[in-house]
């Protein structure tokens, strides 16, 4: 990016914040969570949460990462803004697009109050778009909360909207803004998602963490520590021309960002956040929280949340030197209809966008050191140029 | 980017709904094609038209002396049937057909090729014999320079239906009963290469530069779509695809891979189950005891793979209806449940759904962009207010879920978004009417 234009967008910037200020109608950013009465969707003092209820507040707008070769990227995104006041919301929301999107995860049955407010896209200060969250896979959706604009409606900037879930069935979902999916999905606008089964915090079938992929009722899903690993892909030239306000290349679009939770090796092994962008000399928010670092000791069993929300390509994944054991896609456990257990043990997994598996590797006897969760893609092993990186990961077993 | 989905033929689609709705309940429609066991197909050429307004050359098979048509005409069978299919052939180039998962194909006539016999340029035919063994969802094409005559749009569904109930079950076993079906052939094409063939190359293959930039459901490109069905702007491709169900009941779809990508298919609504592939349920010997749940499956070149898709809106934690004690003390008591009288064609949801109130609120007209497909309510079967020039392809207030590539970039057409791979399923409420169109 030039230096030059990016000057002109600040400058565009600090009008488009004039102009959602004032654009702002009283009372539309507005977080509907039962028993919270200061709106910031917590509840603090006297505010009771109501049994089994979890309220979460995301803002969509857009923001920076900065890819593995560093490469600054301009993206669209989410930001986890549960917590904070109205009156504060725009001021925390702007600019602050993570990638991917805050992990969500919530237990079977629970009453989910999801609301997204729309904070604008600051560096595009031409685009009104509306945004939404698909929560993708949710099964016997009704429209009105299934985020697919075209069907349904989508939030305008400076506006919230509250959607509700049961999360009746345990599995590896996602979500995704579906507005105008092309481009916001390439932009970034995705995230993982889980839901824990009910048969948490029971001893089935001998499994002393308790914890299960799903109701399995004989302990065959227990695992120990979980990961979620979501595959995407960027284009940077699609990005780069989005901020520089140029028509967008959707017939052109090529992933030359292959990652992993947003991070391209040897990012991805970084355990904590990546250091804020910096966006012409002023550093934004901090954006790409989501490690891919995988360390257990050995003999646990290991269960990744593999999905993939890449706009473009299949990707292939695979673990060297630990056997993966496939006990769940797309958030349904691997079982035959008279009950027969269908989980499989391979070396590899193959996920189109929308696409989830839920991989359990069992360290028993897998011998301490590092190993590798990588695409056989090898052409995906990039940060686009930089040959050792893209899609890879260390799983350390201690 | 605005989102401006022009939708140029959908108001078609409109006044056919509006019709339905006033003319009476209609039988049920079985997939589009052509019925055999003897059918007549004429390789020969034609352009087709993709919804932002291209148009591209393309070879294909026509049912006799018909149009050339993209995909090929869907040939339907019974089980058992002795399938005969004489080709002829109008190209400059020789052409054939080959039937994957059918056993036992004997042609006659024509000339030797390398996959089987051909059809010669300009006139030349050939006959192609097999027994429909099995029940199932198939494809055919071209087995002569598959690279570039699939490419080229010489391909299409076989669909064979099963000795036991054949018109409600895809394989006669209860677990492939359905009360819809649908045929999902997908498709991609790089127009580069039909500008060549169309500019007299015969050779403009190079595998290593094949770059697509349109994508097809049945020959379309959204929003054609859910155009109707044979329409007269559209000769060249026949088949639309809306899938129609009511909450409850249950919808085939027969997917298969018709190009040369993989595609992710991805059911908005719910999960759909996939009992079948390649025409062969997935089976341990009892029904399709191995079957697999997804909310995208993988469509994979030259393969097929059939599912069931159902709804009920179980679980939602609301009344689908939007019936509450306050708005129909009938059908709800005062504490919140059902009465007897709860009406019994809307039983789909469970108990402990029908009668809670809808959850939240839903924001101002002001702070919201209402879909073209929305109904301007979250309640099946009510309208809302909708502001004019929003919404209002959805006359019959039904629930709509976009069914589509997840592979974002191909519900795109060269460059235009949406377009592609993409459809909207129309659930509609009980009672109303499913149009076809
Ligand atoms: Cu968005
Ligand atoms: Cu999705």
């Amino acid at each position: 990016m030039k230096a030059s234009r990016l000057l002109s967008l600040i400058g565009l910037q600090l009008i488009a914040i004039v102009l959602i200020s004032f654009s702002l109608s009283e009372g539309a950013i507005q977080v509907q969570c039962p028993g919270d009465t200061d709106g910031d969707g917590l509840w603090t003092g006297t505010e009771v949460q109501p049994p089994n209820t979890q309220c979460i507040h995301l803002a969509a707008g857009d923001g920076f990462v900065t890819m593995a070769d560093g490469h600054l990227q301009y993206t669209f995104g989410f930001s986890d803004i549960t917590g904070v006041l109205p009156e504060d919301v725009m001021r925390t929301g702007m600019l602050a697009a993570e990638f991917p999107g805050p992990s969500i995860k919530v237990k079977e049955g629970a009453n989910v109050y999801l609301t997204l407010t729309n904070v604008g896209m600051i560096m595009r200060p031409d685009l009104f778009d509306p945004h939404s969250v698909h929560f993708h896979g949710f099964p016997n959706a009704a429209p009105i909360f299934d985020g697919e604009p075209m069907s349904s409606i989508s939030i305008n900037m400076g506006s919230s909207l509250t959607y509700y879930y049961t999360t009746p069935d345990p599995g590896t979902y996602m979500y995704h803004c579906h507005v105008e999916a092309t481009e916001h999905m390439q932009m970034g606008m995705l995230a993982n998602l889980w839901v824990t089964p009910l048969q948490d915090g029971a001893t089935v079938g001998g499994c002393a963490s308790q914890k299960y992929v799903f109701n399995d009722g004989d302990g065959s899903t227990c695992y120990d520590v979980d990961f979620p690993i979501q595959l995407s892909g960027f284009d940077s030239n699609f990005h780069d021309l989005h901020i520089a306000v140029q028509p967008l290349p959707f017939a052109l679009m090529k992933d030359n960002y292959p990652m992993i939770n947003g991070r391209g090796y040897p990012d991805t092994i970084n355990p904590g956040p990546l250091p804020a962008p910096v966006i012409d000399g002023e550093t934004g928010a901090v954006s790409q929280k989501v490690s891919s670092m995988i360390s257990a000791t050995a003999g646990q069993k290991v269960l990744l949340r593999v999905s993939s929300l890449a706009t473009v390509d299949f990707y292939t994944l695979s673990v060297l030197g630990i056997p993966m054991r496939v006990v769940g896609r797309d958030a349904k456990i691997l079982r035959s209809s008279s009950g027969q257990n269908l989980s499989y043990t391979t070396t590899s997994v193959t996920l189109g966008g929308g696409e989830s598996y839920e991989v359990i590797l069992d360290t028993a006897g897998v011998a301490p050191g590092t190993y590798f969760l990588y695409t056989t893609d090898l052409n995906n092993l990039s940060n686009s140029g930089e040959d050792f990186g893209g899609m890879m990961t260390e799983i350390d077993i201690l | 980017m605005k989102n401006t989905f022009i939708m140029k033929r959908a108001a078609w689609m409109l006044l056919i709904a509006a019709a339905l709705v006033f003319g009476g309940p209609r039988a049920y429609a079985a997939i589009d094609g052509i019925t055999g066991p003897t059918f007549n197909l004429t390789a020969r050429a034609g352009y087709i038209s993709t919804s932002e307004g291209g148009s591209y050359l393309m070879w294909g098979y026509a049912d006799g002396a018909g149009l050339m048509q993209y995909p090929g005409p869907t040939l339907i069978v019974n089980q058992g049937d002795l399938v005969t299919v004489n080709l002829s052939n109008q190209l400059t180039v020789p052409v054939s057909i080959v039937f994957p998962g059918q056993s036992g194909v004997t042609a006659v006539g024509g000339t030797t090729g390398l996959l089987t016999s051909e059809a010669p340029a300009a006139g030349g035919t050939v006959t192609y014999s097999f027994t429909a063994a099995q029940p199932g969802t198939y494809t055919y094409y071209s087995g002569t320079r598959p690279e570039l005559q699939i490419e080229m749009g010489l391909m299409g569904a076989l669909i064979v239906r099963p000795t036991v109930n054949p018109a409600t079950r895809a394989y006669g076993h209860s677990d492939s009963q359905f009360d819809h079906e649908y045929l999902f052939l997908l498709s991609e094409m790089d127009p580069d290469i039909h500008d060549q063939v169309a500019a007299g190359n015969m050779n403009p293959m190079d595998t290593t530069t094949y770059f697509p930039v349109y994508w097809f459901i049945n020959g379309r490109t959204a929003p054609d779509t859910m155009g109707m069905a044979h329409d007269p702007l559209l000769p060249h491709q026949p088949y639309n695809i809306v899938p129609f169900m009511h909450p409850g009941e249950k919808v085939l779809l027969r997917m298969i891979g018709g190009g040369r990508d993989l595609h992710p298919f991805h059911t908005h609504g719910n999960h759909h189950k996939v009992i079948a592939r390649d025409g062969r349920m997935l089976s341990s010997g009892v029904g399709a005891d191995l079957a697999e749940m997804a909310f995208t499956t993988t469509v994979v070149p030259g393969s097929t793979a059939d599912a069931i898709f159902t709804w009920t809106g179980e679980k939602l934690g609301w009344d689908m209806y939007g019936y509450t004690n306050a708005t129909h003390p009938a059908y709800c008591s005062a504490s919140g449940n059902p009465t007897a009288a709860y009406p019994a064609d809307k039983l789909s949801q469970l108990p402990t759904d029908r009668c809670k109130p809808f959850p939240v609120t839903l924001p101002d007209q002001t702070d919201i962009t209402n879909g073209q497909f929305y109904s301007g309510s979250p309640f099946l079967g009510s309208m809302g207010y909708i502001p004019p020039g929003e919404g209002g392809y959805n006359p019959n207030s039904g629930f709509l879920y976009m069914w589509h590539s997840h592979a974002e970039k191909e519900i795109t057409n060269f460059d235009i978004f949406p377009g592609g791979m993409l459809t909207m399923l129309f659930i509609e409420a009980p009672g109303v009417t499913l149009m076809e169109p």
